[in-house]
């Protein structure tokens, strides 16, 4: 241990000499097997582009998985602190977890980009601006277009319990749908199910034939609009089903018509605009007067899906 | 070649000092991993603050938590036994403590005596299942796994409603000990020597685990006894040693060592989540294999596991400070896995050809 000692000493002093010169950022994002965060990547890695081209860098740091999300969190804002960055890029998803761990950047002097998810903390976190959705308007838009398609009975689906934002979504669900005259039902799956297709479509399986009155699905998931489906296939029970983001299977399903719509948030826009704002911000102190700035919702249906699966094929939707 | 089979603990003091001592410890397989780790991610996270003390907190904050479960399920697998029920039991110390605060109201003090005394309570029902059926631990505590998680899901729904609790600071002292930010800066402005930055309570506690851990395992005559049990159970109940009452002892310390760690993290983050944590369970087995452990039991050092804490961390977080894609990050754990367990059976080797009387 002394050696070690020895050398991060040495490592500090020849730190301490070079000192900052360029504008780095991190963005802060989720699981690395969460494939909506990889669109948020694109975006990411699209800006990154103009921030190498005028001089800066940007460090892309994300969770293992979901299981103890809050603290890992947090450990990705100490280290980005740690490695001495300008701005954080990040979206704010365990509120009471994170926000202590924000305040200690913001008093470092680091700048704050919220994108994704937090909105209604925003100015806690003294965030210059919010790139994402809202998502009790979200789940609003999507619970009302499935009234108004004809739904009755709507199960909302949450993948990980207790996450603020996607409790919202479901809040805005049954508001829109029963303003419209649909009753909503939330099913809360395990957080350890999340992004298991085949386990979460048995859980919606044993709902769907525990109640015959269910008629449509909205899933807080993109990977619950697969599930649903996979449930349907195997009960040829008849569901609309809904769900928040998009994958180019879901993009197939709602072409061929096994899915009825998906709410979209763009999330290549969000990681691009966070990532290229919160630059622009630092190097050239550029605002936007638009704050929040919202990219979605963004209904999906077979109406507008063929140009949507163009942007998806590159990756970006 | 043929290597004797050589009880280690009884023949470290008399082994002779040579230039090649260092490389015949037990735990010189773990060290060397470490050093490796820790050269190669110091050179190329340098340029992004990998080793400056706040930088190396990172990791050692992460590797606190890990670190404090691997030693007492390091004994367990010295002791020939596994437990994994504790993927569980860090969500439920950390929930426990939370209900008792936020939704009855209790103290804190009492929180925390309470949620040990939950974690202790499955801890002696691990114990007596393994100890009284002919069921393997790997079973047995694979059963309270999930029994932990259902329980943790049911009964936080039904009692605060969510699963997903929130702890708001609960006093000075309890905060300083189990979840806050400590740093020692020694002068000031630019004379200034930072000993150490941001560093987590549970580091501390992990550096006090470790002491009291070394102290079990070589010092006292438990340690004996637990080598004892992993090297031949049946011989050890004969040699009077009380088998069953060690190892329900043994399954206590480790369910008490993940409550632990779970109330730390709720008091840090001022959260707690009913989320299993599958994962730890395979980061604290890492951990203690990487440190030199046998999985068949009979063989392992406190300081081996220490180091392989240590290096797991800096591989774990470490990738963060580099260049590289963080998708190749669960590659680099599985490589490491890997070169440790071979450099450690090389030196173990090594250790044991050693022991015996035989000269060249």
């Amino acid at each position: 241990m002394n050696v070690t000692k020895h050398i991060a000493a040495a490592a500090v002093a020849a730190l301490m000499a070079s000192g900052a010169y360029a504008q780095d950022i991190a963005v802060i994002a989720g699981s690395i097997e969460d494939a909506f965060m990889d669109k948020i990547k694109r975006g990411v890695d699209d800006a990154t582009h103009m921030v190498e081209a005028n001089g800066g860098t940007v460090q892309y740091l994300r969770t293992q998985n979901y299981e103890n999300f809050g603290p890992d969190l947090v450990t990705l804002i100490n280290q980005a602190i740690a490695q001495g960055v300008d701005g954080i890029a990040i979206p704010v998803w365990v509120p009471e977890a994170q926000i202590p761990a924000l305040q200690v950047a913001r008093d470092e002097g680091i700048v704050i980009m919220q994108y994704n998810a937090g909105l209604p903390v925003q100015a806690e976190i003294g965030a210059v601006n919010y790139f994402g959705s809202d998502e009790y308007h979200s789940g609003y838009g999507g619970g009302r277009y499935m009234a108004e398609q004809g739904a009755t009975h709507i199960v909302c689906h949450i993948q990980i319990p207790g996450a603020i934002n996607l409790e919202e979504r479901c809040r805005g669900v049954t508001d829109g749908a029963t303003e419209v005259g649909a009753r909503v039902t939330i099913l809360n799956t395990p957080a350890n199910l999340d992004g298991d297709v085949t386990g979460t479509a048995e859980v919606i399986k044993a709902e769907l034939i525990g109640d015959s009155s269910i008629d449509a699905l909205i899933s807080c998931a993109e990977f619950g609009a697969a599930a649903a489906a996979n449930a349907v296939e195997q009960t040829g029970v008849d569901l609309m089903i809904g769900a928040f983001d998009i994958s180019p299977a879901s993009l197939d399903r709602i072409a061929a018509g096994t899915q009825t719509m998906a709410i979209d948030q763009q999330p290549y826009l969000q990681g691009f605009l966070a990532t290229s704002m919160l630059f622009a911000h630092l190097r050239f102190g550029t605002e936007i007067a638009t704050d929040p700035v919202l990219t979605g919702p963004v209904i999906i249906d077979a109406a507008n899906v063929e140009a949507v699966r163009a942007g998806a094929a590159l990756g970006a939707r | 070649m043929v290597d004797a089979p050589v009880d280690i603990s009884s023949t470290k003091e008399k082994r002779s000092i040579s230039f090649l001592g260092p490389l015949r410890r037990p735990e010189a397989g773990a060290a060397a991993a470490f050093v490796l780790i820790l050269v190669f991610f110091g050179y190329f996270g340098l340029d992004r603050n990998f080793m400056t003390a706040l930088g190396a907190s990172t990791w050692l904050n992460f590797a606190s938590k890990v670190g404090i479960i691997a030693i007492p399920i390091g004994f367990l697998m010295i002791a020939g036994e596994l437990d994994i029920s504790v993927g569980a039991l860090i969500p439920a110390g950390g929930i426990v403590l939370a209900m008792s605060v936020e939704t009855f109201g209790l103290n804190i003090w009492l929180g925390v005596a309470i949620s040990f005394g939950f974690a202790a309570a499955i801890g002696w029902v691990n114990g007596m299942l393994v100890t009284r059926t002919q069921v393997p631990s790997f079973i047995v505590t694979l059963a309270t796994l999930f029994v932990v998680a259902g329980l943790n899901a049911y009964v936080s729904k039904q009692v605060a409603g969510t699963t997903q609790h929130s702890l708001q600071d609960a006093g000075v002292v309890s905060e300083f000990i189990f979840g806050d930010y400590h740093s020692l800066i020694l002068g000031e402005g630019e004379t200034a020597i930072t000993v150490f930055r941001s560093l987590q309570s549970s580091f501390f506690i992990w550096i006090a685990v470790a002491i009291a851990g070394f102290y079990v395992l070589h010092v006292s005559h438990w340690g004996n006894w637990i080598f004892a049990m992993g090297g031949d159970q049946e011989s050890a109940r004969n040699a009077g040693i009380p088998t069953a009452k060690l190892k329900i002892a043994l399954f206590i310390l480790s369910a008490m060592a993940a409550a632990l760690v779970g109330m730390t993290e709720a008091v840090l983050a001022n959260t707690a989540s009913t989320t299993t944590q599958f994962g730890m369970i395979f980061n604290t087995i890492i951990c203690v294999v990487v440190g030199g452990v046998l999985l068949t039991g009979g063989f392992g050092t406190v300081l081996g596991v220490v180091f392989g804490t240590l290096t797991f961390g800096i591989v774990f977080q470490g990738i963060n400070f580099t260049a590289f894609d963080k998708d190749l990050n669960m590659l680099f754990i599985g490589s490491l896995l890997l070169v440790a367990v071979l450099m450690n059976d090389t030196l173990r080797n090594l250790a044991t050809s050693a022991a015996t009387t035989k000269k060249k």
